[in-house]
């Protein structure tokens, strides 16, 4: 059960950090994309297509992190 | 722990041994679910090219010419002397990756030991090498082995010994970029299907199953899209990160 716990240990640091950091991308994103709108209205079409490819690649790396660490917990801490 | 012993987690997939070492085994259950993936595609895309008139489009028609034209625009922007082959490339991967995700809508995780396809990394690795290969392929075709060799020294206007510290980043760079192509399609996919695994433990069956039919619409329809397309985006922006600084090297 040892390498479970550690499993479970290591899973919770790397979600939340992950969670942190994308959070942090996805708000940076955000503010981005309301200071285009607010700047230039016309352009809100455009600038939501590339805000949500954006925020697909800010968010790739948390849910590499949720991926791995599933593999870990049920894989390798099953052991 | 009883979540660990009741049933098997979807991050198991059921191997073969082919009996050849250590990596030669075979996920029967990612082939079962890309093939059923890859004939859907091929159908799917004769069906629409069968239907297509040039004199009255129909609504599918209008869909598919606008998908592939937006594709060959990118590449023309991204890489103008690789769209021959980056095209249908990309094309095809967006396709696939697309009607691969969509597939989970089928019930096909009630088949006993078969599992979403782009939820096995070996699947998306494969997919991302097939771009790695073909990237560097291309890179060498434009600058020559010697140029491509050069061209991990970056940035060319530095000092000698200062091109030397980049050329580990460089390499770095370049492994990198398809292990994040293979890992954030796969991490997406993965953490859909784990969801769904969570839901059914947590909840009472009768709160689980509206949960999960919101959670399939808005992981399916919205992040499969969402994915297909950066990976299909992304294999035209490597192109045109290939061809990064050849403009004014051989401008003079």
């Amino acid at each position: 059960m040892d390498h479970l716990a550690a499993a479970m240990i290591a899973f919770g640091i790397a979600l939340g950090g992950g969670a942190i950091g994308a959070a942090i991308g996805d708000g940076l994103v955000g503010n981005a994309t309301i200071n285009g709108v607010a700047r230039q209205p016309e352009a809100r079409g455009q600038l939501q297509g590339i805000m949500f490819i954006i925020i697909g690649l800010v968010e790739g790396m948390y849910f590499i992190n949720l991926a791995f660490g599933a593999l870990f917990v049920f894989s390798l801490g099953a052991k | 722990m009883r979540f660990l012993a009741d049933e098997q987690p979807p991050v198991t997939h059921p191997t073969v041994d082919l009996g050849c070492g250590t990596w030669c085994t075979l996920n029967y259950d990612s082939v079962i679910s890309s093939g059923l993936a890859i004939l859907v595609t091929i159908i799917a895309a004769i069906l629409i090219a069968r239907s297509m008139h040039s004199d009255r489009p129909n609504r599918v028609q209008a869909l598919a010419e606008w998908a592939f034209s937006y594709v060959r625009r990118t590449s023309q922007e991204n890489a103008p002397d690789a769209s021959t082959f980056v095209v249908p490339l990309a094309a095809t991967i967006g396709f696939y990756i697309l009607i691969a995700n969509y597939l989970d809508f089928l019930p096909i995780t009630l088949v006993q030991d078969v599992h979403p396809a782009n939820t096995d990394v070996n699947q998306t690795a494969s997919m991302a090498a097939v771009v790695f290969v073909l990237l560097h392929w291309y890179n060498i075709r434009l600058r020559g082995f010697k140029g491509y060799l050069l061209y991990y020294t970056r940035p060319h206007e530095l000092p000698v010994w200062a091109r030397a510290i980049f050329v580990p980043l460089n390499i770095i760079e370049e492994i990198v970029k398809p292990v994040t192509l293979s890992l954030r399609l796969f991490g997406n996919l993965l953490a859909g299907l784990l969801m769904l695994y969570v839901i059914g433990l947590l909840l009472p069956p009768v709160l689980a199953t509206p949960v999960v039919a919101i959670w399939k619409l808005f992981d399916v329809l919205f992040i499969g899209l969402i994915q297909a397309f950066i990976f299909m985006l992304l294999t035209l922006v490597y192109f045109g990160l290939a061809r990064e600084g050849f403009e004014q090297e051989h401008s003079h």
